[in-house]
């Protein structure tokens, strides 16, 4: 194959703007809530994309989820995407980001064995249901690639990547020998729509492999719920702001902000409101 | 990537651009003769981007899928049918305990999806999140779709878009919508629990009840409210006519907002007692057809296309029934057996394909629309939605509230018509021309 092949691994999440919260128990209601594609790594498929459409090559979208999740790949595959993995099992299940990016790492080194050399591994920024950007960071351990985080921009020359990473106040240039792993900043990139002809070929041709445990044969006590060490210790909920029911019609944007200063800070209760959401308990 | 799977099919005999009622008929009815049958839908998955009010009637359905009654996600046949005028704190309602169900609530996107899967099991190949920009005409005929740089052929399009009509509009057979003959409604579904319904409703196990509201509720816009039982919750919404809520607003009579007045009616002390503070697990809005034949496009067929459901203009509303669903659903097999024949004498000529249109007009779905066609005038007038439930609660008013003395009824009559600023001789007017039209 001509160009690079380029992995991107993807998040089948819970629409967590869809998600509700029970009151009484404190936790999410996830039931009957619709599954979707992590909006970051949306992200992630259209830098993908964009390099394979630069350079040639083939993009593999990769997720580890149960099996609905076959729709988020038609999705990718829709955007484009040549072909799609899901890796799933039972006994994957529970999994940590630990044991998580074992089971992506072990998939990718099956698609080297099994279809050809890995250039790229390319990652969302982070997760919406539980926002801990441990996963592209731990697959470049696993695999002992350089990883490299907030790329806004990439390009690929001779074997070699380079890209700019967006930080808050620099901008950072970077060059790696490849196979890399990069995760993609967050809504740095507008991604394409599914078109008819790519979206009609996912249903068609099934272009979806599907590997289980009995394919990748990783030790069980290194997946799922056995291979995670991490333990929610603890929760607690940040309190929540009871709304004053107050509406105000403004005259004029100026207006109103000075309304909205005003009513905030006059009233003492509020006032403690703010600064405890602000910066924590006690500070008030 | 040669190496997986087969080709992308070059063409399909018919594709359908809707996987709402009447594009999953027409799909399903093809697929069942053998077509090759390529199913677009723009949301994701079937019936995603629909709303209605929640009342289906069924044995329309039942002519293309006889297995409905069994199969199909019914959440409960309507075995109570109420019509409540409103006027301030003074309801007047009326209710009817129909003999034998004719109609089931449900939601409509658990509906669309059933339809869209009896339509994929036959064989047809559904592909949602994709958006038809165009439809292709070549020497006059007919050839396919496009989407964005895509562009798929087929021996037929069906054009299921529903009642925003981008497709038709390009085409040239639609105009752009006219405010006065469309209607918007939202709703509300609230969860109250599916005994709760039951015991305040007094509805037995899987029955239902349908309930339209007119009045103050639309605030003198013709429209009016609705309530739905679903299994374990219960719709709440309102509809109103576009074009006269413009007019009110640009006028100045009309402040609220839609979705504010169907917080009113959520919040109105008669209606409230049914569902107390249950919460609100879904909202939501659509644009629907406000009833008659002024909606039909120029052309219901050309070489290679034909148009069916919303986007044909297939709705009624009498104001005391709503039919979309069904009308659709007979449209889309009309349209699917028309197909089928014009393929048995030669081909999808416009010819063959004007068939259509006569199966159309000698079903019942154009002879309704033309019985009731007066309708749309008077559910257009605002008089209909501000005088007759004034009246009428005055009336009762007048009937039910004295203290000593009861007027007779037409003493109550004469007096509530001139408390109401009602001219009696105008409205007996009114009144017959309502039933000369009807």
């Amino acid at each position: 194959m001509a160009g690079y092949r380029v992995v991107v691994g993807i998040k089948w999440v819970p629409n967590t703007q869809a998600v509700r919260f029970d009151p009484k128990t404190g936790t999410l209601i996830r039931q009957g809530v619709p599954a979707i594609i992590n909006p970051q790594d949306l992200h992630a498929i259209e830098m993908a994309l964009r390099l394979r459409d630069a350079y040639g090559g083939e993009v593999i979208v990769i997720t580890m989820a149960p099996p609905p999740a076959v729709q988020g790949l038609e999705h990718a595959i829709g955007m484009g995407a040549d072909r799609a993995i899901l890796v799933t099992d039972r006994s994957f299940a529970g999994a940590d980001t630990l044991a998580t990016s074992y089971v992506l790492a072990r998939a990718i080194n099956k698609v080297e064995r099994e279809i050809g050399r890995v250039d790229l591994a390319v990652f969302g920024q982070e997760t919406i249901d539980s926002s801990t950007a441990h996963i592209g960071a731990q697959v470049a351990s696993w695999l002992g690639w350089p990883y490299i985080y907030y790329v806004k921009q990439a390009s690929l020359s001779n074997g070699s990547l380079r890209v700019v990473r967006q930080l808050e106040d620099v901008i950072e240039e970077y060059e790696a020998k490849l196979p890399a792993v990069i995760s993609v900043l967050a809504k740095a990139l507008r991604p394409r729509h599914v078109s008819l002809l790519n979206k009609l070929r996912a249903r068609t041709e099934r272009p979806i492999i599907t590997w289980t445990n009995k394919d990748l044969g990783l030790d069980t006590r290194c997946v799922g719920l056995k291979g995670s060490p991490t333990i929610v210790a603890k929760v607690t909920y940040l309190p929540e702001v009871p709304r004053l029911k107050k509406v105000h019609k403004a005259e004029n944007p100026r207006e109103a902000a000075r309304w909205l200063l005003k009513n905030l800070l006059s009233d003492e209760k509020t006032r403690d409101l703010i600064a405890r959401a602000l910066w924590g308990e006690g500070s008030a | 990537m040669g190496d997986v799977g087969r080709k992308v099919p070059e063409r399909f005999d018919v594709i359908v651009v809707g996987a709402g009622p009447a594009g999953c008929a027409a799909s399903y009815m093809l697929a069942k003769s053998g077509f090759k049958v390529l199913l677009l839908e723009r949301g994701r998955g079937p019936g995603s981007k629909e709303l209605y009010g929640g009342r289906i009637y069924a044995q329309p359905l039942r002519d293309v899928w006889p297995d409905l009654d069994k199969k199909a996600p019914i959440h409960r046949w309507v075995t109570k049918e109420r019509f409540s005028f409103t006027w301030g704190s003074r309801v007047v309602t009326l209710e009817y305990r129909v003999g034998r169900s004719v109609s089931f609530t449900t939601y409509l996107p658990e509906m669309a999806k059933w339809m869209a899967d009896r339509a994929t099991e036959a064989g047809a190949l559904l592909v949602d999140e994709v958006v038809v920009d165009d439809i292709v005409v070549r020497d006059g005929r007919v050839v396919g779709v496009r989407s964005g740089t895509d562009f798929l052929r087929a021996d037929v399009v069906i054009d299921a878009e529903g009642v925003n009509r981008i497709l038709l509009e390009k085409l040239g057979l639609a105009e752009r919508l006219d405010p006065g003959k469309v209607a918007i409604g939202a709703k509300e579904v609230l969860r109250v629990g599916e005994g709760a319904i039951n015991d305040r409703l007094g509805l037995s196990k899987k029955e239902g009840l349908a309930w339209l509201v007119a009045g103050d509720v639309t605030e003198g816009v013709p429209g009016g409210g609705f309530i739905y039982t679903m299994k374990d919750t219960i719709s709440v919404g309102i509809v109103l006519h576009v074009g006269r809520a413009v007019e009110a607003a640009e006028k100045g009579f009309l402040r609220t907002s839609i979705h504010g007045m169907v917080e009113k009616l959520r919040l109105h002390n008669y209606f409230k007692q049914i569902w107390g503070d249950a919460d609100v697990v879904e909202y939501g809005g659509h644009l629907t057809i406000e009833g008659g034949l002024g909606l039909v496009p120029k052309k219901l067929y050309m070489d290679g296309f034909l148009v069916v459901g919303d986007a044909a203009g297939l709705l009624l509303n009498t104001g005391y029934t709503i039919r979309g669903v069904d009308f659709a659903v007979t449209s889309g097999k009309l349209a699917a057996e028309t197909v089928v024949e014009a393929f048995n004498v030669g081909g999808p000529t416009e010819e063959n394909l004007s068939v259509y249109e006569s199966k159309l007009k000698s079903s019942f779905v154009w002879r309704e629309l033309v019985k009731h066609r007066g309708i749309s005038e008077i559910m257009s007038d605002p008089y209909y939605f501000t005088v007759l439930p004034a009246l009428l609660t005055s009336l009762l008013k007048k009937l039910f509230e004295a203290d000593y003395e009861e007027p007779t009824i037409m003493d109550a009559v004469f007096e509530a018509a001139s408390e109401e600023d009602i001219s009696i001789a105008k409205l007996l007017l009114k009144l017959a021309s309502v039933v000369g039209r009807v």
